[in-house]
């Protein structure tokens, strides 16, 4: 059995339900090797729920060994199961830095592991360095307008989720792993949490996901009706529409339409977001998109930053200018 | 049907600043949040959830649990106006966002005597928007936890909950003791009625003062906005007809349209 000494990285991969790995289990290879190799430490790779060479193609992206878990119970991911396995791969590897996906998953099990070890923990990074032996990693507070970046205590193993799309993915065959079996040893307090079955988010929203144009309208908008502007934009773009939390909240929208990280995620081919200020929670759902259009009054919403092409304007002149001007064009 | 057994519930909120008016203030490159200060938005879906939880059972007892300075007594008072029962307010000057643990340890030990049946928590703070409190509760408390969650079926001694998940909605089981982290997608939380605002003033709060430890596991920087890095175009300062001539130009070179 091959052991990475300690102070290394362990990463924890995902894959969705169909068994396709997330697109983030390869970015988290690429931070994670970077890391390792500042630290002079080794890269431990686990994932359940993929197949063996799925799970050792994404392995020789970056990592030195690879715990391969395949327990039933780890179906959908619980809290509880999912936890175990960290930890249990933790106590393998006893890496410096546990890197999980900003994902639900990854979100509820990271807490967890970290209360368990007493490690420090911080969520939805978007940067992780070391530097002369302290770990820093920097996250997005107060909606998204700011950043805030944390210092881990030396000596204590550091718990960081790290946002989808902060980092490029890594490309598989760079390293050869060890494969390694992580059986897994569940306590009945694991398994407090049934899965019943899983049900595919249904309505007009199953048109997001698909829809290569996709207008998302926000509180920006002011009253329900104006959502009327957004309609006809998407109607002449082929496209569909999407709300913001905010209003889908204040009962303007229907949830199946919400984008954001308790919504839907959508990567079309363009997004246009209009009088959306661009809260972390409405990023995280539509940062995959090709093109980013934003339009607002604000020039300093956070939208602004992920927009390949923004209008600081008013929405209300903008839209109808916009519908005319595309009119025109395809006349 | 059987009558349900009444549930004793604890809910954790939390007070946070108004985050739609805060506003970037780009000479000292800080955040400035409005005075106006609030319930953070998924704890409200909390309450809401343990309210008609109870109502269901038409009985129960429902505990909101806050740490903060001297003013987390008007959030305590707007959930007890909402129709909570009781409250409990941690009070400590310097709430320390940092550590995590420290807060989810200090709220762990004063649910603990409730002996809660359901504990309720928002998924994330609008504020800090970290998403760990919650489930570090959990953790401490050794409860299961259940995040995500966007509808509370109670089926005798188990509860039937659906969680909001990137590829769909998951369905899982589960019985009391429990924590759940309430997202939006919940029953819109109910605004106080007149009645609910002068009961509440009847209601108990229990003041503790609590001193959370230095934080050891890791420190924070202040926030603070960060310089645009946005390879793409803006435009400002020019009419919207220019503005919608300049995208739609945009768009076509892009092929987008």
């Amino acid at each position: 059995m091959s052991s990475s000494g300690p102070g290394g990285v362990l990463v924890v991969g995902e894959a969705a339900a169909n068994g396709a790995l997330r697109p983030v289990s390869w970015e988290l290879l690429t931070v994670a090797r970077t890391l390792a190799d500042a630290l002079g430490g080794t890269v431990t790779a686990v994932i359940a729920g993929v197949d063996s060479a799925t799970a050792q193609a994404w392995a020789s992206a970056g990592a030195d060994r690879l715990l391969l878990a395949d327990d039933a119970n780890l179906a959908g991911l619980l809290t509880g199961p999912a936890a175990a396995m960290v930890q249990q791969a933790a106590t393998a590897a006893q890496p410096a830095i546990i890197l999980a996906p900003g994902t639900t998953a990854g979100r509820d099990y990271a807490p967890v592991v970290a209360a368990r070890l007493g490690a420090g923990l911080a969520a939805d990074c978007v940067d992780v360095t070391v530097g002369g032996g302290e770990i820093s990693a920097l996250r997005p507070v107060l909606g998204g307008r700011a950043v805030s970046r944390v210092h881990f205590t030396p000596g204590q193993p550091a718990v960081v989720t790290i946002r989808p799309g902060s980092y490029a993915r890594a490309a598989a065959g760079a390293t050869s792993p060890t494969v390694e079996p992580l059986e897994l040893t569940l306590a009945p307090d694991d398994l407090r949490v049934a899965l019943v079955g899983t049900e595919a988010k249904g309505g007009e929203g199953s048109r997001l996901d698909s829809a290569d144009v996709v207008v998302a309208g926000g509180r920006g908008l002011k009253e329900p009706d104006k959502f009327a502007l957004v309609e006809q934009l998407a109607a002449t773009l082929g496209g569909a529409v999407g709300a913001t939390r905010a209003v889908v909240d204040m009962g303007w929208r229907p949830h199946h339409e919400q984008i954001g990280q308790t919504g839907r995620t959508v990567s079309p081919k363009l997004y246009i977001a209009v009088g959306v200020s661009g809260a972390v929670q409405h990023n995280v759902g539509m940062q995959g998109s090709d093109a980013i259009v934003a339009i607002n009054r604000d020039p300093d919403a956070p939208i602004f930053k992920l927009a390949s092409f923004g209008i600081v304007g008013d929405l209300f002149d903008v839209l109808p200018a916009l519908n005319a001007e595309i009119a025109r064009v395809k006349a | 049907m059987a009558a349900l057994r009444p549930l004793t519930f604890a809910v954790l909120i939390k007070q946070v600043p108004d985050m739609n008016a805060a506003r970037v203030d780009r000479a000292s490159a800080c955040v400035v949040t409005s005075g106006q200060l609030g319930i953070s938005s998924y704890d409200r879906y909390a309450i809401e959830a343990a309210l008609r939880l109870k109502e269901a059972a038409g009985g129960g007892e429902i505990v909101v649990v806050a740490l903060g300075p001297a003013s987390v007594k008007d959030a305590i008072s707007r959930a007890l106006a909402m129709g909570a029962d009781r409250g409990i307010h941690l009070e400590t000057a310097d709430l320390n966002d940092a550590d995590t643990q420290a807060v989810a340890t200090a709220l762990a030990q004063a649910i603990a005597p409730l002996n809660a049946d359901l504990v309720l928590a928002g998924q994330t703070s609008d504020d800090y928007e970290a998403g760990q409190v919650g489930a570090q509760v959990a953790a401490l408390a050794n409860l299961p936890v259940i995040s995500n969650v966007v509808s509370i079926e109670r089926e005798g001694d188990e509860v039937l909950v659906r969680r909001d998940m990137e590829d769909g909605y998951q369905r899982v089981r589960a019985g009391f003791p429990l924590m759940i982290l309430a997202s939006t997608g919940l029953d819109e939380p109910r605004v106080p009625s007149v009645k609910g605002i002068m009961g509440a003033k009847k209601k108990p709060v229990e003041v503790t003062s609590v001193t959370l430890p230095e934080a050891t596991r890791l420190t924070w920087e202040t926030p603070y906005v960060p310089p645009k890095t946005t390879g793409g175009i803006l435009v400002q300062d020019v009419p919207a007809s220019e503005a919608a001539q300049q995208l739609v130009a945009w768009l076509q070179e892009q092929k987008l349209i």
